[in-house]
């Protein structure tokens, strides 16, 4: 009934987990009770859980990460005391559960609190600083934060029901494989990251159809500011390697669920194409969360220096440029996992190559600080702290990057203080400068300055403190993940950085008395003009909080910096532009959809750890019944009224007013009499105001490119599938091979089916086009027809081989073709299931524009199955077979 | 927003699948499709052609020519079905679908040249094997 739960999964003889997780319970219970009693659940469920507006989504993201930082960091701190004491002795922590921790400690740490924090700031920043009012598709936006809040709350039950991993972040096999971690850690694990996987899939494709297809009128690319160029850059990354990790945990999950042999030990699995396939996704990952950090410093540094940003163009070139090196340097991770001399050596060199532009991008950093009247805020004091400590970082990773180094460093210590030397001067140092500086704009008032200031400093001072010595000890030879250890002369270093980590502990302490002090004394702190920081880019344009609907008019855009253009113009003339036009806008409704997919995610996601096969079906009912039912609404938006956005907007101009004639105390905007940054902003000024860009594009081509992209993550999670495939190909384990085994007359017939179903999905395009009922319907059902045959023929061959002996359980090879072939399957059930609502849905609701974009998507979906078809029909199917 | 709605504001864009503008008329959209139907099914013909073990092709050419008629046919796909042109209107999209191909590239193409110097470098006795796997 339960599969594996039992009353021995309870940590009931383990006192550090047990006392931790009736604590967390007592605390969430009693907030629960506060909530309840107070009567907050209304306000709540309206406002935030079932809110589609980006901001609140990526404040709740920040939150969500904040929270999870605090797990993290006990994860932290409980191994530094560990390392201090564990000299010839066990200290406090058995080595099963050490082993959990820093798995934990690394897994919450990159996929929930630096993911998280990132998408939360680019949720916040990113639609304002484009002058919109929404990202692209704000229901999914919604759903992926759902999905990864469902992420973490598997992962911290595994606290308290069962155990988490004990294999490390990236669940390296063949420790990982069932044989080895027979519990349900890695469980956890997979299914956790799978779950938070799709979400952050989902906020790629968003955020690039949002860059790419939804600003405000004028702002051409080289005119948007830096944040939004690196957040364009990392979720491409997102959306080209997420499906990576996507497919290598699949596989990982088959091989422990459905005794598959991918990474076995056994019947020709390797190992090593997790860890080549692991870390094609994990390199682009660790710009994935930088680049953001760097767009973050890009905006205070121009911000609190008085000046427009150094080198505008080179910093967009070397974002670029960085999301394309990012993905060729992934081998750096195994140097010395075998590759020969001319691997490691293009490797090591592509590496060093990646410095280049990030190196360009702190000296622009500099000259932007270079001749500026620079005003010493915390966000300031972060990215000033972010770029000393950030450099150290980086180049001990060109020294790691050099491959004969790295046979000597790798796996050490020294590698541990190289990364947190990058993840936390640079990713979590940009987080906190972000989340300062956008705080006032996100809240309406600042934080407190002092205890700011003091977190920063014991934050800065604590992490040197922490992690120097931890190079020393690479450097003598400790290597990562010691439970204990036998060479006294570690001890003291070790100490020191325990002694770091209780520095940390205070910065973060502060940083929780900041939050809880601001909001106590939040009417000192109140920012009323809606631009304390004298801002350069449209989100300060703005009144702190912003209107949900952001802006009552699109902004106009005329060149770079398009507010302080803007504000300069005013403050010039003593007088705001004239009273725009206003008109009657659209908003999004409130969608309970994300709530309820992570509801039936986390119960899936715990039946499948637990092997509760009744459970897992309804989970995946529910979460299907979910989306037909979101699928199904026929009011989506609301109108805004053009009084409401008048009288919204009389506000904020009076409170503008207020700041261009400067009767507003406080800040004084800074002059900058230099020359302009850019001849070819003048240039663009005169030729064409809008630069040819009139505004967001329309739904349905914003819908199709959303779609697009979302296509292109597939094509690579199939192309994981495949190199495993073609890796594995030959791996028989003395089974039977392709030859032999391929029915090419089935092929051949398989093949027809899906170009004939592709042909009738082309004509009920053309149908739909001409509002054509009959012929829609005739022709959908056709391809429908033709898309059955073909999965009936793919399970029968599979049935046949199946019954021969011929399973994915017999050989690597068979396990990689049944995981492709199988895959593409997947694909077109899936797809049969949406042919069949979206049918229904042009039958009851005609053409409806909606219903007529879901027919596009459709189309674009099963076009793409049979070209993924051909090359699976000519690489796998006549490949295996040929001569 | 009501500026989502107004097609064609953006100036010179097009969405992914949609036909071109002015190509809408029943007619020319069921040819374009049967021209696409067409090719698609010489070149599979074609790969099964190549496969069958003919004697005019030089047999250590077979993979290559089936890759080059899989990618052709793959182009006919998205030329055809999924109208992925080189127009202006489409330089998002087919933007887009070169980095998509470059990364599939770079994966499946990374991945063959990695792992084929580790089994090389790597290569274990299979005797050694046998000590290792615990089954």
């Amino acid at each position: 009934m339960l599969g594996k739960l039992t009353w021995s999964s309870l940590p009931l003889d383990q006192p550090i987990p047990l006392i931790t997780s009736i604590v967390l319970i007592v605390i969430i219970l009693a907030t629960l009770v506060w909530l309840t009693a107070k009567r907050h659940w209304p306000y709540l469920w309206r406002e935030w859980i079932t809110s589609v507006d980006h901001k609140r989504i990526g404040i709740m993201y920040c939150v969500l990460a904040l929270i999870m930082l605090l797990r993290g960091f006990s994860d932290a701190i409980m191994m530094r005391a560990q390392q201090a004491i564990a000299l010839h002795s066990p200290g406090y922590l058995p080595p099963e559960h050490f082993d959990q921790i820093f798995s934990a400690h690394g897994t919450i740490m990159i996929f929930f609190v630096a993911m998280p924090f990132m998408i939360g700031l680019m949720n916040f920043a990113v639609p304002l600083q484009l002058g919109v009012r929404d990202v692209a598709f704000p229901t999914f936006n919604l759903v992926s934060f759902w999905l990864t809040a469902a992420a973490v709350l598997l992962v911290n039950m595994s606290l308290f029901v069962g155990e988490f991993a004990q294999t490390g972040w990236l669940v390296y096999p063949p420790l990982s494989e069932l044989q080895f971690s027979p519990g349900v850690g890695v469980d956890y694990y997979l299914w956790a990251i799978q779950i938070s996987g799709i979400g952050t899939l989902i906020t790629g494709i968003n955020f690039v159809t949002t860059i790419l297809k939804i600003r405000a009128p004028g702002m051409i690319l080289t005119r948007m500011p830096i944040f939004c160029w690196t957040a364009l850059a990392a979720n491409l990354l997102i959306v080209a390697a997420f499906p990576i990790l996507t497919a290598t945990l699949g596989m990982l999950l088959l091989d422990r669920y459905l005794d598959f042999h991918f990474f076995t030990v056994g019947a020709g699995g390797n190992p090593m194409m997790f860890i080549n396939l692991i870390w094609a996704w994990g390199h682009p990952e660790v710009y994935i969360l930088i680049l953001p950090a760097f767009g973050v410093f890009s905006e205070v540094i121009a911000t609190f220096s008085g000046k427009p940003l150094f080198g505008y163009r080179s910093m967009i070139v070397a974002t670029m440029a960085i999301c394309i090196l990012s993905f060729l340097v992934w081998l750096h991770h195994f140097f010395t996992m075998g590759a020969g001399a001319d691997v490691n050596g293009f490797f090591g060199i592509m590496t060093m190559i990646i410095a280049v532009p990030t190196g360009v991008k702190v000296f622009n950093w500099l000259f932007t600080m270079w001749g500026g009247r620079v005003r010493f805020e915390v966000p300031m004091l972060w990215a000033i702290g972010f770029m000393v400590t950030f450099v150290v970082g980086g180049m001990t990773g060109v020294l790691l990057a050099v491959p004969p180094a790295d046979f000597v460093l790798h796996n050490s210590l020294f590698l541990v203080a190289h990364f947190h030397n990058v993840i936390i001067g640079g990713v979590l140092f940009g987080a906190f400068a972000g989340y300062t500086y956008w705080f006032p704009k996100a809240f309406g008032f600042r934080l407190d300055d002092r205890l700011g200031r003091a977190a920063f400093w014991f934050w800065i001072i604590g992490f040197y403190v922490a992690f120097m010595p931890l190079y020393v000890l690479g450097l003598e030879g400790m290597t990562r993940r010691m439970q204990h250890y036998d060479v006294p002369e570690w001890q003291p270093w070790l100490i020191v950085a325990a002694v770091g980590a209780v520095l940390i502990l205070i910065g973060i302490c502060c940083q929780v008395a900041e939050l809880v002090v601001s909001i106590r004394n939040r009417d000192s702190l109140r920012d009323l003009t809606g631009d304390l920081w004298d801002g350069r880019t449209l989100e300060w344009i703005t009144t702190s909080p912003p209107p949900s609907f952001n802006f009552a008019v699109m902004p106009n855009v005329t060149g770079e910096e398009a507010y302080w253009g803007m504000k300069q113009k005013a403050i010039e003339q003593r007088r705001l532009t004239d009273l725009p036009d206003y008109k009657t806008i659209e908003m999004p409704h409130n969608s309970a959809t994300g709530f309820v997919t992570a509801f039936f995610a986390v119960l899936t996601g715990f039946a499948l750890i637990w092997h509760i096969w009744w459970m897992v079906i309804i989970g995946l009912v529910g979460a299907f019944a979910t989306f037909v039912a979101f699928a199904w609404r026929d009011v989506s938006e609301f109108h805004l009224s053009a009084e409401e956005l008048a009288e919204a907007d009389h506000r904020r101009r009076e409170a503008r007013i207020a700041l261009v004639e400067g009767r507003e105390p406080g800040i004084t905007p800074v002059e900058y009499s230099g020359p302009p940054s850019h001849g070819s902003n003048e240039i663009s000024h005169r030729v064409e105001p809008d630069g040819g860009y009139k505004g967001p594009a329309s739904k349905r081509i914003t819908t199709g490119y959303g779609f697009w992209i979302f296509l292109l993550s597939d094509f690579v999670l199939f192309s994981g599938f495949y190199a495993s495939y073609a890796v594995l190909s030959h791996a028989t384990a003395g089974g039977p091979a392709a030859k032999g085994l391929f029915d090419l007359k089935i092929v051949m017939l398989e093949t027809t089916f899906l170009l004939l179903s592709s042909f009738a999905c082309g004509m009920a395009t053309i149908a739909s086009n001409v509002r054509n009922m009959l012929w829609t319907q005739v022709s959908y059902a056709i391809t429908g027809l033709l898309g059955v045959g073909f999965l009936f023929l793919e399970t029968s061959e599979f049935a046949k081989m199946l019954a021969e002996g011929a399973g994915p359980g017999r050989s690597a090879f068979l396990s990689s073709f049944f995981a492709l072939v199988g895959l593409h399957g997947l694909h077109v059930t899936v797809g049969l299931l949406w042919l069949g609502t979206m049918m229904a849905q042009f039958w009851a609701k005609g053409f409806r524009a909606d219903i007529m974009r879901r027919g596009l998507c459709f189309a674009l979906f099963w076009h793409a199955l049979d070209i993924i078809w051909v090359g699976i029909f000519t690489n796998v199917y006549l490949l295996g077979t040929s001569p | 927003m009501s500026d989502y709605e107004t097609e064609g504001e953006a100036g010179f864009d097009s969405a992914p699948g949609d036909q071109e503008p002015g190509t809408h008329s029943v007619a020319t959209g069921v040819r374009n499709y049967l021209i696409g139907v067409a090719l698609a099914a010489a070149l599979t013909v074609g790969s099964f052609w190549v496969a069958s073990g003919t004697s005019l092709i030089y047999v250590p050419g077979v993979p290559m020519a089936l890759a080059a008629l899989a990618i052709a046919q793959m182009g006919v796909h998205l030329a055809f079905f999924l109208h992925i042109t080189t127009g202006p209107d489409n330089a998002n999209n087919a933007l887009a679908l070169a980095f998509g191909v470059m990364i599939v590239g770079i994966v499946i193409a990374g991945s063959l040249w990695i792992m084929y110097h580790l089994n090389v470098n790597m290569m274990v006795p299979s005797s050694m094997m046998d000590v290792h796997t615990q089954q």
